[in-house]
């Protein structure tokens, strides 16, 4: 093999001598290879944004032709918007709750499946199918299942309980509030399991014998060995799970349109109403950056300092 | 391997026996529930529906769902866009992502802000990125083309890709490419045939999750397209707020929506870790 390559760079080579064009090719290689990436990027993330602070300080109408200049007044809109404000509490409560209840499922079946056993091959691949499915199409099973009243879930509830349970799943607060967390926890709980479990994995045996001769129970094993060593796992599973959660819309979409009322509106759902139903486009895009700029301190705080370490 | 598989781990100090046991049990049916739910309500005759107590398992299987929800909601036209899409965009995203990744691992290009500022990419709301999208593709002629979609979605998928093949790259051993610009090789050469034949394995990963990515993504396929661009995601609009009698064709949709994702998922299971992370975690 190594020795089939080098004889075809000598013949490359000497095919092609040095000339001005391919040296000056060879010292620029490193940006010319990144080019078509960064063009990219330039072209349809970065011009977009720059021209979304346009959008968002003129008046944008498809109906009203020259888009007046408006300062700050669609950021005013929106911070005086009571549902903004509303979104914005929402989307916290149910990034943080679903996260919470992610890491802690997840870690408990990283627990539960660290070391192999018959048949744990098998179980670790049904336990990770919900992370290649649609979260629309996820939004769509939980519907199905939680339907009143022909869906499965109360009646299973009013066997199991004895009594009849006719819970509007998708309509009464806070049941929507657990039914979309439920179909979060669905989706995103084997994320935190594969990674937790790649980080359980990693830590040496040795670690567990030593505990263990020390006469460390169980418990104290876990809160003065596994956690610590586990630390920069879980922060890294915590940031990239709370990144996505907080653009939470599909399940949303899907479960309860929002509703009833604006009462489940997430922030990237409230802007989707405001933009694309309303065709309010300057003050969507007004609150999108704020939005963005809330999430970009996020990411400057965890992410940052998060991957460093790990990745250099 | 071997000794890893039979070694006392963290399980034989946390291990709890028979409530592990019933963990996993419980967890296995949580998962598995909705996937068999929607499969027997594809296949369920449609008076079944209004049954109470619900029908665990139709008598009288049926496949008509299926034939409505590819042709009368259009399935089949979106499950040929949301093919086409991603298959450019896979292709387009796992080029550009490998040119790019073995640029910043070998020549380190633009030093840690380049590699970060991309990363960040990842991590930019969706909305911010799709609202001035679709003001601009409405000018240039590109909203609601597969076109569109594939360049919207490269974007998107870069991250991925080149932060992949960035992880992917730095493992792999300079020497043979060291070894190629001693015997004349350009550093084109070197990338071209020393280095790009021992990554095909990795750019096949990033390939296939950047697919899956494509195949099972709904907010920018929602906006960005309407009546002839739309993905198979997006005809789920189509049951919002769904009665009874659409319960066949939106769970029928739905199972020939995430056969080729699963199936995909599964070929690359080994490195989900990876692909969950972009490679900052090597699983």
């Amino acid at each position: 093999m190594a020795d089939g390559v080098s004889v075809n760079g000598v013949a490359a080579g000497r095919a092609a001598p040095t000339t001005a064009t391919s040296s000056w090719v060879d010292r620029h290689i490193g940006w010319l290879l990144a080019l078509p990436a960064v063009l990219l990027i330039l072209a349809l993330s970065i011009y977009p944004l720059i021209y979304s602070v346009w959008v968002a300080f003129v008046n944008y109408d498809f109906e009203i032709p020259g888009h007046a200049f408006v300062g700050l007044d669609n950021f005013a809109d929106i911070v005086s918007d009571p549902i903004a404000r509303r979104s914005l509490v929402n989307t916290a409560i149910l990034s943080v709750a679903s996260v919470a209840v992610e890491f802690g499922l997840g870690l408990m079946l990283a627990l539960a499946m660290v070391n192999r056993f018959r048949g744990s091959g098998l179980i670790t691949s049904i336990l990770i199918v919900p992370l290649f499915i649609s979260p629309v199409i996820v939004g769509q099973f939980w519907s199905l299942l939680l339907q009143q009243p022909y869906g499965p879930t109360n009646y299973l509830l009013s066997k199991l309980l004895g009594e009849p349970v006719a819970i509007s799943w998708l309509t009464q607060t806070p049941w929507n509030f657990i039914a979309i967390i439920t179909a979060d926890v669905w989706q995103w709980t084997p994320f935190m399991f594969v990674i937790l479990l790649s980080g359980l994995a990693a830590i040496p045996p040795e670690m567990f014998e030593a505990a263990e001769i020390d006469g460390a129970t169980r418990w104290q094993t876990f809160i003065h060995v596994t956690l610590p060593l586990l630390t920069p796992i879980i922060l890294l599973a915590l940031t990239f799970r709370l990144l996505d959660a907080v653009k939470l819309f599909d399940v949303i979409y899907v479960m309860t349109g929002g509703g009833p009322g604006s009462s489940t509106y997430t922030a990237s759902f409230y802007l989707y109403q405001i933009g694309f139903q309303q065709f309010h486009l300057s003050k969507a895009t007004a609150g999108a950056w704020i939005f963005l700029i809330l999430s970009a301190i996020i990411i400057a705080v965890l992410v940052r300092r998060l991957l460093r370490p790990e990745v250099r | 391997m071997a000794a890893a598989r039979t070694r006392r781990g963290p399980e034989f100090r946390l291990g709890f026996g028979l409530v592990r046991f019933l963990y996993l049990a419980l967890f296995l049916i949580f998962v598995l529930a909705p996937l068999y739910w929607v499969v027997v309500t594809s296949i369920k005759p449609t008076s079944d529906y209004l049954a109470i107590p619900p029908v665990w398992f139709p008598a009288e299987p049926t496949m008509v769902h299926y034939t409505a929800a590819l042709f009368a909601y259009r399935g089949l036209a979106g499950l040929i866009n949301s093919l086409v899409v991603a298959t450019a965009t896979t292709v387009l995203s796992a080029l550009l992502g490998t040119l790019m990744g073995y640029s910043l691992a070998r020549f380190n290009t633009g030093g840690p802000h380049l590699s970060f500022w991309v990363l960040s990419q990842r991590f930019l709301p969706p909305i911010a990125i799709v609202l001035p999208v679709f003001l601009l593709y409405r000018g240039w002629g590109l909203y609601d083309t597969r076109i569109g979609l594939i360049l919207i979605y490269t974007v998107i998928t870069l991250p991925l890709s080149v932060w992949m093949m960035y992880a992917y790259f730095r493992q792999l051993p300079k020497e043979m490419e060291e070894a190629a610009l001693v015997d004349g090789c350009t550093r084109w050469g070197a990338f071209w045939r020393v280095a790009l034949p021992l990554a095909v394995p990795g750019i096949v990963v990033a390939a296939v999750f950047a697919f899956i990515f494509v195949w099972t993504e709904f907010f920018f396929a929602l906006n960005l397209t309407s009546r002839k661009a739309f993905t198979l995601p997006t005809i789920f609009r189509a049951f919002l707020g769904f009665q009874a009698s659409q319960y066949g064709e939106a769970s029928a949709l739905a199972v020939t929506s995430l056969v080729p994702s699963i199936v995909l998922g599964m070929l690359v299971q080994r490195h989900l870790v990876r692909g969950l992370t972009l490679g900052a975690v090597q699983g």
